[in-house]
């Protein structure tokens, strides 16, 4: 197990994060998708600190992080809330308000 | 010290009246506001006698408040005057005031612009008396410019009427056009002698100063013009008319006895520069023949009684500036006084005439007032009296030292045309009594009886257009008591002048005298009687000359020519500045920019699809961009 083996569980972890975002409609999802991208980026963080630095600075900004996810969920799923009494939907290509 | 109270007396009346007033009840009002001029006018008094019996090298008093505007070119300060010709004026301006302020009071009783009214008087005194007593020209000019506004607040006074407020601006614009000349004089003057102050422009006039003669009558030409738009001279005059628009006490304070007498006063202040520029001094004496004559032929077609007045007040000042022009100007400024004492006296007769007819103005709706206004028709028979110049009123003194003065310096011809003025001034004179205080009457209703307060000015007023004639004693000698009075305000021209008359002989002149003076009472009489007593002919007669009638009715379609001349053409072109310069050009700009700013937002607007996944595919092209250049293409 080396840092290359990180480095691929990462990037097909953010590429399925990143396709999820692109491709699905419901915002419960996009969410979702939002979080797997967060947590690629997390594992990379630690995988960095352990192989290539050899210091626990990543290791801690992957708790700040995690908290800062967290209060953003809590965000995201009040907005998702109140968009979904709004729009009484959660597919985002139906809500498209801010078209020119 | 107490130079400073004249002014601040009607300046305190305009700020308690003005900022305190609402509160106060109509009577209050009043008194503050004649308080404002009656104890100037005590004062004023007592500086008169101070000055009467000081020696004559002490005569002029002055006060200096502060410095003004102080540069390398000019300083000015804002300073006070009191010499005997402002005296004399401050005197006119507040014993005037003071009755009309008085007369005033009932007559405004019902008017709801009570306070205003009596605000804007008061303010009208404060700028009247700033004029007479500066000591420089740009304080005059703050004054001039003043009384200018205070005329143009009062004939728009009733300014809900349109025809009020055109008067008003037609006065105020005609007006700028004087003052403008005025101000390129002051500017020149600042240039020329690097002082406005009168005694050093005086002092430097005497001495051998070098300056060249046609700068200074350009200066005095300029500073003329100024003179001849605030005192209606032709052919400035037309805003004169019709600023009877406005209440009848202040066509007597501000147009008869006042304020268009300030451009006699200014030019007698700038008499050492007028005697040195003698083709101004024949050019004012042109001027104000021809608008003498002129004003006296149109008040003769006017049917309304204080547009004859108006005309008359006019062709007065014409014959003021006949003596400004012929260099007696000792006698401009007695006639000053008188007029201003008598056509103040015929404008408040004409407002009690008014009062009691309930508004009427057309004198052929009135006749025989006399039998009913007995006080009022005697003091304005008094009034026509000192203005036709019949011996022994004021009027006679004064227009007969202006005659003479005129035949003396520019011959028989220019004085007959003078004498002709004169003899049409008894003309109308008379028709005017006839017309309205006597013969039959053609009115009916009821009369509004006046009460005290309004014939006990008329009393005073009267009494002062018999007496004043006082001053023009002794006749036929160059030192009347007017003129020892003025002291040594115009000694350069005048002493030589009087050497002249004292060296010739008196005979020509007192025959000339006799002889106008009897060929004037004759018209009046005539006059008098015709349109008493044979109205029907004197009605045929104008009947026949119907298109002459008119012409003189309309001021020679003086009127019109300005509206041909200057009101059409400007009209024209404020209306294709409002089409192509403002609607085309401005609009066109502002609209274009907006519309320019809309068309650039909605092609970028085309890029915003609303959709979320096409803004992260955005995110990410950018990021792997961004990405790319920083990594690949720079090394």
């Amino acid at each position: 197990m080396g840092i290359y083996h990180f480095f691929a569980i990462g990037i097909i972890l953010f590429s399925i994060g990143l396709i999820g975002f692109i491709l699905r409609n419901n915002v419960i999802i996009i969410l979702m998708s939002v979080e797997l991208m967060l947590n690629a980026v997390n594992l990379l963080f630690v995988a960095f600190s352990r192989y290539l630095y050899a210091n626990p600075d990543g290791q801690i900004y992957v708790f700040i992080i995690m908290t800062v996810a967290a209060a953003e969920v809590a965000v995201g799923l009040a907005i998702i809330v109140a968009l979904y009494r709004r729009f009484a939907t959660l597919d985002v290509s139906k809500i498209n308000q801010l078209k020119g | 010290m107490s130079l400073y109270f004249l002014p601040l007396a009607p300046a305190l009346g305009v700020l308690i009246n003005g900022l305190a007033g609402k509160h106060f009840s109509r009577q209050m009002i009043a008194i503050v506001a004649v308080t404002a001029v009656g104890v100037p006018l005590l004062i004023a008094g007592w500086l008169c006698y101070q000055m009467i019996l000081a020696p004559a090298t002490t005569k002029a008093m002055t006060a200096t408040l502060y410095q003004w505007i102080s540069t390398t070119a000019v300083s000015i300060n804002i300073g006070l005057l009191l010499d005997p010709l402002s005296m004399v004026m401050v005197l006119v301006v507040l014993f005037i005031g003071f009755f009309i302020h008085i007369y005033s009071v009932v007559y405004m009783k019902e008017d709801p612009g009570f306070r205003r009214f009596f605000v804007y008087m008061n303010l009208f005194i404060f700028f009247m008396i700033i004029l007479v007593m500066a000591d420089n020209l740009a304080l005059m000019f703050v004054g001039w410019e003043g009384v200018g506004l205070c005329s143009y607040l009062l004939i728009g006074f009733r300014h809900e009427k349109k025809s009020a407020a055109d008067a008003g601006r037609k006065a105020f614009v005609v007006n700028r056009i004087g003052d403008f000349g005025f101000i390129l004089g002051i500017l020149l003057v600042i240039v020329t002698f690097h002082t406005v102050q009168f005694s050093e422009l005086s002092k430097i006039l005497a001495s051998h100063h070098g300056i060249s003669n046609l700068t200074l009558t350009i200066a005095a030409l300029l500073l003329f013009t100024g003179a001849m738009g605030k005192s209606a001279q032709f052919p400035l005059h037309v805003w004169l008319p019709d600023a009877m628009e406005g209440p009848t006490p202040v066509s007597a304070l501000i147009h008869a006895a006042t304020m268009v007498n300030a451009g006699v006063y200014f030019m007698c202040r700038m008499a050492p520069l007028l005697q040195q520029a003698p083709y101004v001094l024949t050019f004012i004496a042109v001027i104000g023949l021809i608008t003498a004559v002129y004003a006296a032929l149109s008040a003769l077609g006017q049917d309304d009684i204080k547009k004859v007045l108006a005309y008359s007040t006019i062709s007065q000042i014409g014959f003021m500036f006949i003596a400004v022009g012929s260099g007696i100007f000792t006698a401009g400024m007695f006639h000053l006084v008188t007029h201003g004492i008598f056509k103040g006296l015929l404008f408040l007769g004409a407002g009690a005439v008014m009062h009691a007819l309930h508004g009427e103005l057309n004198i052929y709706n009135m006749g025989d007032l006399s039998g009913h206004l007995k006080i009022v028709a005697a003091t304005f028979f008094i009034g026509l009296l000192a203005l036709a110049g019949i011996f022994p009123l004021s009027g006679f003194f004064s227009k007969d030292a202006i005659l003479w003065g005129a035949f003396e310096q520019y011959g028989s011809w220019y004085w007959l045309l003078a004498v002709v003025g004169a003899l049409i001034t008894a003309l109308y004179c008379g028709k005017l009594f006839g017309v309205a205080f006597l013969g039959k009457q053609n009115f009916s209703g009821t009369i509004h009886k006046p009460d005290a307060v309004i014939t006990m000015p008329l009393a005073v007023l009267a009494f002062c257009a018999v007496g004043t004639g006082v001053f023009g004693l002794p006749m036929f000698t160059p030192n009347t008591l007017f003129s020892r009075i003025m002291g040594s305000s115009f000694a350069p021209t005048e002493a030589g002048h009087a050497v002249a008359v004292a060296a010739g002989s008196h005979t020509l002149e007192i025959v000339l005298t006799v002889a106008v003076s009897i060929i004037v009472i004759t018209v009046f009489i005539i006059a008098l009687r015709i349109f008493s007593i044979h109205r029907d002919k004197a009605a045929l007669f104008s009947a026949s000359y119907r298109k002459t009638g008119e012409f003189l009715h309309a001021g020679f379609g003086m009127d019109g020519l300005y509206d041909l001349l200057w009101v059409r053409p400007y009209e024209w072109i404020a209306q294709i500045c409002h089409t192509v310069i403002d609607r085309i050009i401005i609009d066109g700009t502002v609209n274009g920019t907006g519309k320019m700013a809309n068309a650039t937002g909605g092609l970028f607007s085309a890029l915003h699809s609303g959709q979320l996944r096409y803004y992260a595919v955005s995110i990410l092209a950018g990021v792997f961009t961004f990405v790319s250049v920083t990594y690949f293409l720079i090394p």
